[in-house]
């Protein structure tokens, strides 16, 4: 254990200076108006209805569960899918729009807010929290991907730990695919600490190319499609 | 202050056993099943992700130009990179060499006291051997994406670098398991297996302090660091414990955001021929005042390893192109029947015969460029576009350069070279450059084919040795046109 007492600061430092000299050694004088134009591929344009039903196919492919509902529906949509799967408890993301349906969930389910930091919280985010709903930002119906924008009110791993995710989409909020999406939001501009798109239930195929679902995330996901 | 002593790669030595490691491999049976049944798996689903020929050559090409902007614009975009990465609250680390990068991570671990880690899949962290580094200053890593658990456990390491267990068979799983998981009852049901290896990790990213991952790409433009995943493991790396360190390296950067959706699609199609992954995780800062959880700080340590080098030369840098699909793998034969053990490297398959060279020297990795039957499959399939078999024409070429030619492109220029072979070439090249010269020795070489040994080193060992004909080719049309001439003028003499 020699390099203990190194000072990795000065390390890095030295490193950066060497990295950098030797690149910019190469491109020195480089003329970037020169480069080729990059050309994708032109995509057809679907209609609403095609790419509702791309985006339900693929999610289904990928196991996802997505039940077509409304706003006044979605608390007893979501008491008996929790009912079927013996659930009597649901970590929900602190806003409005959830309060609303989690007071009118079926009386035997136990509701608890996400308000508490993760930190001294783990034990029982990860053995007492069988399910969880959040909401979504958009959607993408090419590839059946479910756009989440964690905040202060629903945590990043409001949908990740509980084995249960319910999220809502909104089908008005659909876009054809990913690239267009982040031109018409213009993503580059501002960005919240985590993106992520969910596109089904974990899952792994590590074990002779076998798949199986529920490898560290949820095992399910049941996707409450609302405004089709 | 100490300096870091550098540590060579342990992939060294077992690079330069290559083919000791081959003759190994071929020999076992159940791991050229298993890997035949994988690759033809794989080619399978990638065959039927794109919608059209011309759909996937619109995309590689597209692909392709993207990655060479951002290599043309490297230093800079790295620069940008470090600077919007530090704007919204991530630290950033240069490591030229594997055990700089290891000393920034242990270090960074020991400033929090850290204990436990957990790590989502990351090829640049076995490229560095972290583990290992790790545990001789006493902190557990526990590898978490189920492949990567099942390496760990059976104390080997990846053999693919997309699914790095596929050596293994279910059978092979079980046994694992039950030999190492106390409790563990044996069952090949592959279901029961991965919630068992669910069980246990989850608990272990409930208590882990920190986390680690590698980087798909590092958007410039935003300073967001982007992992490709299905499991959760990777989300659960980077969300879960108080401290997050990202290891990737310095090639992966690209300049902006939109570059990322025509990645990200080649990507997961060429990989598992999946339309995308079940999680694509953008990362751009730690854990805001006010938010509940994620790491309280995320660093991100940048390696070089060689990479800088690749760079120097036109040719070699495409290598630096790779995005790690690992479709090069899927399509060899020869990866499919040596398996991912053999080459000895982090690396193996196509893409690893090519960018080993630069991170372990061509004296370790000597024969890596020549295990290679140039059938051109994994060009084909590369989904941005390097030409994989003229690289490692050219690594060949490198390989067996005199050791003093200026300038020297790759560390270990000339290992392979072989003065009687050089000379052997030599004199061919002479003998083709002059008309008489070719004429004597192609005269000597039919009249004396009777020298010809009948054993010719590897050649002939499962082989039989070339013969030369009694004449050459020259001799034998001219032999021919005579007599066709004799012919004719005796047809007109009777005439």
């Amino acid at each position: 254990m020699t390099n203990t007492k190194a000072d990795i600061k000065a390390v890095s430092n030295t490193a950066r200076g060497n990295i950098l000299a030797k690149l910019k050694a190469e491109v020195n004088g480089a003329d970037y108006d020169k480069l080729p134009k990059e050309i994708p591929y032109d995509y057809p344009e679907f209609s609403r209805e095609e790419n509702l039903a791309q985006f339900i196919s693929e999610l289904e492919k990928n196991h996802a569960q997505v039940i077509k509902t409304t706003k006044d529906n979605m608390a007893e949509v979501i008491s008996e899918q929790l009912a079927a799967l013996n659930i009597t408890k649901l970590l929900y993301g602190d806003n409005d729009a959830h309060r609303e349906i989690i007071n009118a969930l079926n009386s035997k389910i136990e509701s608890q807010v996400y308000d508490f930091s993760i930190d001294n919280n783990k034990e029982m985010l990860f053995n007492e929290c069988p399910a969880a709903l959040s909401s979504s930002r958009c959607s993408i119906a090419a590839t059946g991907s479910i756009v989440l924008w964690p905040d202060e009110n629903e945590p990043r791993s409001l949908s990740l730990v509980p084995p249960v995710h319910f999220v809502i989409v909104d089908a008005n909020k659909l876009h054809a695919d990913f690239a267009s999406l982040i031109t018409a939001q213009q993503w580059q501009d501002k960005l919240p600490t985590n993106v992520v798109l969910i596109s089904g239930p974990s899952k792994t195929a590590d074990i002779q190319q076998t798949l199986a679902y529920g490898a560290h995330g949820p095992k399910a996901l049941i996707v409450l499609l609302i405004n089709i | 202050m100490k300096h870091i002593i550098e540590e060579e790669s342990k992939y060294a030595a077992s690079a330069k056993a290559f083919r000791a490691n081959v003759t190994r491999d071929l020999g076992n049976e159940e791991l050229r099943s298993n890997f035949r049944g994988a690759m033809d798996y794989l080619m399978d689903k990638r065959k039927g992700a794109f919608s059209s020929e011309e759909e996937l050559e619109v995309l590689r090409e597209q692909c392709k130009l993207i990655k060479q902007r951002c290599l043309a614009k490297l230093p800079h975009l790295l620069e940008q990179l470090e600077g919007n990465l530090e704007k919204n609250g991530i630290k950033v680390h240069w490591a030229e060499t594997i055990t700089e990068a290891n000393e920034i991570i242990a270090q960074l671990i020991a400033q929090k006291k850290g204990k436990s880690v957990v790590k989502g899949k990351s090829m640049v962290s076995e490229e560095t051997a972290l583990n290992d580094y790790l545990e001789e200053r006493n902190v557990e890593c526990l590898e978490s994406d189920m492949g990567e658990y099942i390496v760990q456990l059976a104390k080997e390491h990846p053999s693919h670098i997309i699914m790095p267990a596929i050596h293994q068979n279910k059978k092979q799983v079980a046994k694992l398991f039950a030999d190492n998981i106390e409790g563990f009852e044996y069952s090949t049901d592959v279901d029961t297996l991965i919630q068992q290896g669910r069980e246990v990790l989850r608990n272990k990213f409930c208590q882990a302090d920190v986390g680690i991952s590698g980087v798909n790409f590092a958007v410039a433009e935003t300073g967001t660091l982007c992992l490709v995943e299905n499991e959760g493991n990777g989300r659960m790396c980077t969300t879960i414990p108080d401290l997050h360190i990202a290891i990737t390296g310095i090639e992966k950067v690209i300049e902006h955001l939109a570059d990322v959706p025509p990645l990200l699609s080649l990507l997961t199609r060429s990989a598992t021929g999946q339309a995308i992954s079940t999680y694509f995780n953008m990362i751009n800062s730690p854990r805001k005042p006010g938010e509940k959880d994620g790491p309280q700080e995320v660093h991100l340590v940048l390696l070089d390893n060689g990479r800088s080098q690749a760079f120097a030369d036109e040719e070699l840098r495409q290598t630096l192109q790779c995005i790690r699909c690992g479709a090069c793998m899927n399509h060899c034969p020869v990866y499919t029947r040596i398996g991912g053990h053999a080459y000895g490297t982090v690396y193996p398959g196509p893409i690893g015969k090519m960018i080993s060279p630069h991170m372990l020297g061509l004296e370790a990795t000597t024969n890596l460029p020549t295990a290679s039957t140039l059938c051109g499959a994994c060009g084909e399939v590369c989904p941005v576009k390097i030409p994989i078999p003229k690289i490692l024409l050219r690594l060949r070429q490198e390989s067996v350069k005199p050791k003093s030619q200026q300038p020297e492109v790759m560390k270990g220029q000339g290992a392979g070279r072989n003065n009687v072979e050089a000379l052997i070439w030599k004199v061919w090249a002479q003998v083709h450059k002059s008309p008489k010269f070719y004429a004597l020795s192609m005269w000597g070489l039919t009249r004396f084919r009777f020298l010809m040994p009948k054993k010719l080193g590897g050649w002939t060992s499962v082989r039989t040795a070339p013969k030369p004909a009694a004449a050459t080719l020259h001799e034998r049309i001219n032999a021919k046109q005579k007599k066709a001439k004799q012919e004719k003028q005796s047809q007109h003499g009777r005439g």
